[in-house]
């Protein structure tokens, strides 16, 4: 597969072979397996001074693909999921969710979407139930399947003895597992889920990703926005890098990390022992070897495959009378990528 | 000079706790104008509105049938009203002349004046002087009658004066007991269709179900219906209230249920009103200070203290476009005077007009996104 296809945002006045004429724009042609087109949207709030939320963003989600949206706090995720789900108009650009135009069909739009949002929009006053009924109204779920369907979501999340409970007793992650169960109610095509488990301890992470990738087994195309790693890496068959609004990069996790030309990294840490800056050259020469930096009592060695150099490595060491305390060899992260990109780090984001 | 560590904790404490609400109440202009704005408001519109002077009271003159040609003395009688005034203030009576008895009550029955006065066809002093006055508005009748007493006395007539008030003797609880009716539907659809939204849009919760297929139309109805019925309980309440405490008498069932269709009718145009009003909110203390004063300018006008007479005329202007007004004056027609649609055909169609135009206005202001 080719890493690049559909990479960095498409620059500004890129042609799009989907709006050659108006109405039919979102008719999916022979590329159907896209279920989500966006193209060059842009948003802008205010106008003294005027912020651009998201600038000129282009990309497409695959049916049935859990897409994942990276970026830091500010980096324009919510506000385009917001625009996808026709909470917000686009200053410019087009997007169709499957087949229909977001800002023109989005009465149509809304009823193959679920939509699990960043903030909670649980009505605490009610009951778990109770809020799942409401959504179920809303939503148009045949009258005779909904109570069944409710006790089953309910059971999937393990709130079943908690049904009749007002929402406001409930602790952050019971909430949060209520809220996405509730945007699966009508088997939507489309879940989007904004920060599905921010603020969450790790326990209640495993269970939503769990039930993230169960959902995506019944052919439900789910995208998420995470400043999470591990999680983006775990669930996301395709992941968007965005930063200030702009996509940085887009492809699976495997391919994002080959876009590092450092390959592995080799640390080498010889705690308070003996050091000696003639290594440096030796180690440097060594085939396979790309840079090397010095930290304190830590060495930091990039090479094509770390684990074929590192014998040598220890050798150069051992000549130069320094002792290896500790040694790792590993990947580059998402992270390592996302900084690689674009110079800053995901504020809050974790790596494992 | 040395500082007690916990003293000095305590002011620095309270001085960050004052700064930061000052802050924020320096942060929106919108509350600082309605916090001022209302007292002055208060001010001026309770202040006009209940302090007003009446003069210009309809008042219509009848020569006793059968009418043969006009006496000198209702010449006089009718000359000394029309000039009749306290101190320096204008005329109290603003006098119509009748041709016969039947046309003069169906001018009073239809409130287009207030009070008539029957002079006798034959002038000898024992002949009485009848005066019949709608007792269902607040101060007029006692004024009515006080008026044409001293009108006749400086004529140095000695007839007597017979007088009728035509729906009995009412009090001002009764008076206003009808009044509050309408105060309580504003007052629970200020609190409830509303703010429900407002609190929805606040809380995020609108967020969840805007995402929704569920229309627009959908979610003002609901909105409507639930602050109706809550509105209507309350108008409700205050009506059996009336019956039960303040000896407000139903004449018929018919009364009755007209009664209640009337008060329906004004639940769903007050509710409609303040949840078009409402969707354009943000923020539950900005729609708060608005609909106060708007509660205030409208109930103030509406007739429910204070007879409309008494306004000075900028204030009184505001009457014709006050919803408010024409349920009250509905509610007392039906209440206090025992009318019939006949009578509150004009009310019932100028609220619906407003209902309708405040369920358009709502539906159109909704925002179906949430920027």
């Amino acid at each position: 597969m080719d890493s690049r296809d559909e990479g960095p945002a498409t620059e500004p006045g890129a042609e799009s072979p989907l709006r050659a004429d108006g109405n039919e724009s979102c008719v999916p042609g022979e590329d159907s397996r896209d279920i989500i087109r966006i193209n060059g949207i842009t948003k802008v709030f205010g106008n003294a001074p005027p912020l651009t939320a998201v600038d000129q963003v282009s990309f497409s989600v695959r049916r049935g693909e859990i897409f994942g949206l990276l970026g830091p706090n500010g980096a324009g995720k919510s506000t385009l999921i917001r625009i996808l789900t026709t909470l917000m108009m686009p200053t410019s650009g087009t997007a169709c969710v499957d087949r229909f135009d977001v800002g023109r069909d989005d009465e149509r739009v809304r009823t193959i979407i679920g939509v699990c949002p960043q903030n909670s929009t649980l009505d605490v006053e009610l009951t778990a139930y109770e809020n799942l009924e409401f959504y179920g109204n809303l939503l148009n779920v045949d009258r005779d399947q909904l109570p069944a369907r409710i006790w089953e979501l309910l059971k999937m999340v393990n709130l079943s003895d908690r049904a009749h409970m007002p929402v406001k007793t409930f602790s952050g992650g019971m909430r949060r597992k209520l809220e996405i169960v509730r945007a699966f109610l009508h088997y939507p095509l489309i879940l989007f889920l904004d920060e599905p488990t921010i603020g969450l301890d790790p326990e209640s992470r495993r269970e939503v990703w769990q039930q993230v990738s169960r959902l995506n087994t019944m052919n439900t195309t789910i995208i998420l926005t995470t400043h999470y790693m591990d999680e983006a890496e775990k669930l996301c068959h395709r992941i968007a890098f965005m930063n200030q609004g702009r996509l940085v990069a887009l492809d699976t996790p495997a391919n994002l990390k080959r876009i590092i030309p450092t390959g592995e990294l080799v640390e080498i840490g010889y705690g308070n022992g003996h050091y000696d800056p003639g290594v440096i050259p030796r180690i440097q020469a060594r085939e396979g070897v790309l840079g090397i930096e010095v930290h304190e009592q830590l060495l930091r060695i990039s090479a094509k495959n770390g684990s074929q150099a590192l014998p040598g490595i220890l050798d150069d060491l051992e000549q130069f009378g320094i002792t290896a305390r500790s040694i790792t060899i590993r990947a580059p992260s998402l992270e390592d990528v996302f900084i690689y990109l674009t110079g800053t780090g995901l504020a809050g984001g974790r790596t494992e | 000079m040395t500082r007690d560590p916990d003293t000095h904790g305590m002011f620095r404490g309270a001085l960050a706790i004052f700064t930061r609400d000052f802050r924020k109440f320096l942060s929106n202009p919108f509350v600082i104008i309605m916090t001022l704005f209302m007292p002055i408001m208060y001010l001026i519109v309770f202040g006009n509105a209940m302090g007003g002077t009446i003069t210009g009271i309809p008042l219509g003159v009848v020569q006793e049938d059968p009418f043969v040609g006009e006496t000198p003395f209702y010449l006089a009688g009718t000359e000394i009203l029309s000039t009749y005034h306290q101190e320096d203030k204008p005329s109290l009576f603003q006098v119509t002349a009748f041709d016969d008895e039947g046309s003069a009550r169906e001018a009073l029955d239809t409130r287009r004046i207030s009070a008539y006065v029957v002079f006798p066809s034959d002038i000898t002093p024992n002949r009485e002087v009848r005066l019949y006055v709608d007792s269902s508005e607040y101060m007029i009748p006692t004024l009515v009658q006080s008026g044409v007493q001293a009108s006749l006395a400086s004529m140095g007539s000695k007839n007597p004066l017979q007088i009728y008030n035509i729906y009995g003797t009412i009090n001002y609880i009764q008076f206003f007991g009808v009044g509050v009716i309408v105060m309580a539907i504003f007052m629970t659809t200020m609190m409830g269709g509303g703010i429900a939204l407002i609190r929805d849009r606040e809380m995020g919760i609108i967020e969840g179900y805007l995402v929704t297929p569920v229309k627009r139309s959908s979610i003002i109805l609901g909105t409507i219906g639930s602050g109706t019925v809550r509105a209507f309980l309350a108008g409700f309440i205050i009506f059996l209230t009336d019956i039960l405490i303040a000896g407000v008498v139903m004449r018929s069932i018919w009364s009755f249920v007209l009664v209640v269709c009337v008060l329906l009718l004004i639940c769903v145009g007050i509710t409609s009103l303040v949840v078009a009003l409402s969707s354009r909110f943000s923020s539950q203390q900005e729609y708060a200070s608005s609909v106060a004063f708007l509660n205030l300018l409208l109930f103030m006008t509406s007739g429910a203290f204070y007879p409309v007479l008494g306004m000075p005329y900028w204030l009184a202007w505001l009457t014709v476009v006050n919803p408010e007004y024409y349920a009250i004056d509905a509610l007392r027609s039906i209440i206090l005077r025992g009318q019939g649609l006949d009578i509150i055909a004009i009310d019932i169609a100028a609220i619906g007009i407003f209902t309708v135009c405040a369920i358009i206005l709502g539906i159109m202001t909704y925002r179906r996104t949430i920027e």
